[in-house]
């Protein structure tokens, strides 16, 4: 269980995030939400030990994260962004394989075990890559690569998923299958998550609980419907929006409104 | 970069799938040998004639009997090639394993310890050497280390802006470096006697004739235990070449294995600019070609380097010294003629 | 009326035009004729008819052989400027510096007002010779690639400054030697020379350079005598192969003390074996000036002290 409290983070006299508490229970999404610049990838690269807090503290199973080594946190905590430079040709496997490196015996050698190899092929499978293993990274397209980072993700066995944007740049269909992934791994292993996204209705359809976040303040935090009300909304984002419920699955659904 | 590696598919699929110990260790036997049979071979290439039966009897039983070569002759195959053409190998070895290294590390397949200046580094650390502990054979590595390792620092400084290094941005930093240092040389030049000055010219450009005996033995332990030291963190590096952020969060010490990475490349890089100038490229040319046909993975990519690399400069250092024979040519001179074409080619597909 | 921001900008485009312009100024400004009239011409060793005046009283020399010439051949007085190699003769070394043969200072030798520049190299100093030609000073070029060469230099520079008859007994007496030498050892077996101008790398003299020819008169034969080049970097095992019987270590002159031990791979060759190791002043065998006559004459005693007992 990942759990942050009080987190203060400041970079000089600016504030990028205050005083904000957050749990992230097994078994449940949260989605974070907010305008850029709210500071929500700072929270989340805190979270994993990256960025050092002012002052709060994050908590790995009641102990601090500092307490860890990269090596167990890796085994733990796995971060999805959008970074993957791929300046060189590296196959789909040999990607995802780069998520067991943590649970290596030795630090920067070492070969990849049996089960390693066994691991990759399920979350391949998962993620539906199976196929195109053998494919360099560079070749995919933009869904298939975002898949095989997340693919890399799940490879490392985390109980605890991080991702940052995960559906920018992909289109209707991939957004969804990319969170029934995430969704799948918490609700059949237990794995807590956050997500950082602007699709406030992918928000509301894929999260237990929400976490609305403004100038590095959390604003609230709750379930989706606690959340997405249309004057929290116009508070955070400065628009008028039109919060009703989803035909289908019931979720808010908000619209923004023109100002006539 | 998307499309730009697709033209290597076919040879990539060729050797596509998981790179194994087994297939390391198969990969490295192949050039471990292939290295070998070009030493003896090599070996009996130069200015002079050697008869090549005699020449080989006596390289087999490892000089204890001269086989019916002259004290000359013997004399050419044992003090003058065989020490020269280790020099090649530990040099070609150091340079190749440092490039390939600070290519994952700095995940750009252009960085090169000559095309960032290191090599200048290393350059200005010796000379210094030469000029103020001119008796003291040891400074001149111990100083080309330090003069490496300080050039490779503030390359990575200029280097990284917001947004990382950019391969642009770093061979950028590259030149401005190597330019800076280059004008740092020529104040030292003017602190040495004329006869100094000639032999360093040519030195600059990379020479292996010079070869010292007693400083030997260093380069090539200093070769072998960095390529060591860099494979050991070969599995770390792979992670690192995709990114810095996705290292670290997969699990890797990132500033750990990058400490490692500099000081272990600069000494590579050191030892063999104080042993042989600047010999340019070899970072660049080799590592590339390992990747073209064995896989971007360091485990092998590193190792293969190393040996590769010695293949390639005792091999250039042969053209040097005999395709003008009797005079010579600075090997540097050739592994440019090779590297610069192959630099452009990749600059513009990057 | 302009707005007042074009003003402004005009303004500092007309200051910046007249910078420009002034430092035009200085640089095209015109010297006008110096002493007289041109009345002769001369042809230099590349080919070049040279305009000089009447009479030349005021020469710089961009290379230590031709300061040398110049002074021995008694124009020393003459001599305004000269490079910082040029240190023989003792008086060579208090005349004003215009930088070295490589990289002379241009302003410095317009500032000294000279009417004749004489310079060694040809290839280097193109534009350098055009620029200074634009000022009226002319540019002679002597380079000389053995022993006669060196004779028609001094022939030559004892012309320009008018010192025709000192030039020409200097050139006798320097034949004569020179012929002593020759016919001292003629009798004597010409010994296998290797000269080694650096050992790391290991550089020699090749088939152009002057110091060659030397060796050639002193009664030597260079065995990198037909190596293509004058200066050649020059492969060790090939050194080794050729055996010479005696080495020569040019050092001990305005090069510093250095190359004073021989390369590894000579170590056991014939002539260090014997100890036929000989150090000769590399300013009389590297110089074509007069005192490359002193050279060849320690080279042929080194080499043949036979032939040299009374």
């Amino acid at each position: 269980m990942l759990e942050a409290r009080n987190l203060t983070i400041s970079y000089n006299e600016r504030v990028a995030v205050s005083d904000v508490t957050l749990t992230l229970a097994p078994g449940e999404i949260t989605a974070l939400i907010g305008p850029n610049g709210a500071g929500k990838s700072t929270l989340l690269r805190t979270l994993n030990g990256q960025v050092r807090p002012t002052s709060g503290a994050v908590l790995l199973d009641g102990q601090s994260i500092e307490k860890y080594t990269r090596r167990t946190i890796g085994r733990r905590i796995a971060v999805v962004a959008q970074e993957a430079e791929l300046r060189f040709p590296v196959t789909v496997l040999e990607f995802v394989l780069g998520g067991r490196f943590a649970w290596a015996s030795n630090s920067g050698w070492g070969w990849e075990t049996e089960r390693d190899l066994r691991i990759a092929a399920e979350v391949l499978n998962e993620t539906e890559l199976n196929e195109l293993s053998e494919r360099l990274m560079n070749e995919l397209s933009g869904g298939e690569r975002q898949r095989a980072v997340l693919a890399r993700a799940l490879a490392t066995e985390a109980s605890l998923l991080l991702l940052d944007e995960p559906t920018a740049n992909l289109d209707l269909s991939h957004q969804a299958t990319l969170l029934a992934l995430v969704r799948n791994r918490c609700d059949r292993r237990q794995a807590s998550s956050l997500v950082i996204t602007h699709d406030l209705n992918l928000a509301a359809q894929f999260a237990d609980r929400i976490l609305l976040m403004k100038n590095g303040k959390a604003v609230r935090s709750g379930k989706p419907d606690e959340v997405l009300t249309p004057e929290l909304l116009h508070e955070v984002f400065d628009v008028e929006v039109l919060v009703d419920a989803h035909p289908v699955s019931g979720a808010p659904r908000v619209t923004p409104v023109r100002r006539s | 970069m998307t499309v730009a590696l697709s033209d290597q598919t076919n040879v990539i699929a060729m050797r596509r799938g998981r790179v194994t110990l087994r297939k390391t260790l198969i990969s490295c036997a192949v050039l471990a040998g292939a290295l070998l049979l070009a030493l003896v071979l090599l070996s009996l290439v130069g200015s002079e004639p050697l008869p090549a039966r005699a020449s080989l009897c006596s390289l087999l039983s490892f000089g204890s009997t001269s086989c019916g070569l002259t004290q000359d002759q013997f004399d050419i195959l044992f003090q003058i090639r065989w020490p020269r053409l280790l020099l090649a190998a530990a040099v070609g070895g150091s340079l190749a394993t440092a490039g390939a290294s600070y290519q994952a590390l700095l995940r750009n397949p252009l960085a090169e310890p000559y095309l960032l200046g290191i090599s200048n580094g290393a350059a200005v650390g010796t000379m210094v050497a030469l000029v103020f502990f001119g008796s003291n054979e040891w400074s001149r590595p111990l100083l080309a280390f330090a003069g490496s390792l300080i050039a490779t620092l503030a390359v990575y400084r200029l280097a990284r802006g917001r947004a990382g290094a950019s391969p642009e941005r770093l061979i950028l930093a590259g030149v401005i470096v190597t330019t800076f240092l280059s004008s740092v040389i020529v104040f030292v030049t003017t602190m040495m006697d004329a006869t100094r000055i000639r032999s360093f010219t040519f030195w600059l450009l990379g020479d292996l004739s010079g070869t010292s005996k007693a400083l030997l033995p260093v380069t090539i332990t200093i070769a072998i235990a960095g390529t060591i030291a860099l494979t050991l963190n070969a599995r770390s590096l792979n992670l690192l070449m995709l990114g810095e952020r996705d290292a670290f969060d997969l699990g890797v010490e990132v500033g750990r294995v990058r400490i490692i990475v500099f000081v272990v490349a600069s000494l590579l890089v050191g030892s063999s600019v104080a042993a042989s100038g600047s010999v340019g490229y070899v970072g660049l040319v080799v590592p590339h070609l390992a990747r073209l046909s064995l896989g971007s993975d360091n485990r092998i990519n590193i190792p293969s380097a190393a040996l590769g690399g010695a293949l390639f400069v005792i091999v250039a250092d042969t053209i040097a010294r005999t395709i003008i024979a009797p005079r010579e040519l600075p090997v540097g001179a050739i592994t440019a003629l090779i590297g610069a074409p192959l630099f452009i080619y990749l600059l513009k597909r990057a | 009326m302009l707005p007042r921001i074009l003003l402004t900008h005009a303004v500092r485009a007309l200051a910046f035009a007249l910078l420009l312009a002034g430092a035009f100024a200085c640089v095209s400004h015109t010297r006008e004729q110096p002493d007289g009239p041109v009345t002769r011409t001369l042809t230099d060793d590349v080919g070049r008819s040279v305009s000089l005046p009447a009479r030349v009283t005021r020469v710089i020399s961009l290379a230590p052989n031709l300061t040398e010439i110049v002074f021995a051949v008694g124009g020393g007085d003459r001599l305004v400027g000269n490079t910082s190699y040029c240190d023989y003769p003792p008086e060579a070394k208090s005349i004003a510096k215009v930088g070295d043969t490589r990289t002379p200072s241009l302003e410095r030798i317009i500032a000294l007002r000279p009417q004749v520049v004489l310079i060694s190299t040809s290839s280097q100093l193109e534009t350098f010779t055009q620029q200074l030609q634009s000022q009226n000073i002319a540019v002679f070029v002597t380079d000389p690639h053995d022993l006669e060469g060196v004779f028609r230099s001094i022939d030559l520079i004892g012309q320009i400054l008018g010192q025709k008859e000192q030039a020409a007994s200097l050139v006798k007496t320097l034949r004569e030697r020179t012929a002593a030498v020759e016919q001292a050892v003629q009798q004597s077996p010409r010994v296998r020379v290797f000269y080694q101008v650096s050992a790391e790398p290991l550089y020699t003299a090749g088939h152009d350079a002057f110091v060659t020819d030397l060796m050639r008169r002193a009664g030597a034969e260079s065995v990198t005598a037909n190596v293509p080049g004058a200066w050649p970097k020059y492969s060790s095992e090939s050194a080794l192969a050729a055996k010479p019987e005696a080495i020569i270590l040019p050092t001990g002159g305005s090069m510093g003390p250095g190359n004073s031990t021989v390369a590894e791979a000579l170590n056991r060759s014939p002539a260090a074996l014997a100890g036929r190791i000989y150090k000769i002043n590399d300013d009389h065998l590297a110089r074509p000036g007069p005192r490359a006559v002193d050279g060849l004459e320690e080279m042929a005693r080194a080499l043949h002290p036979e032939a040299f007992k009374q």
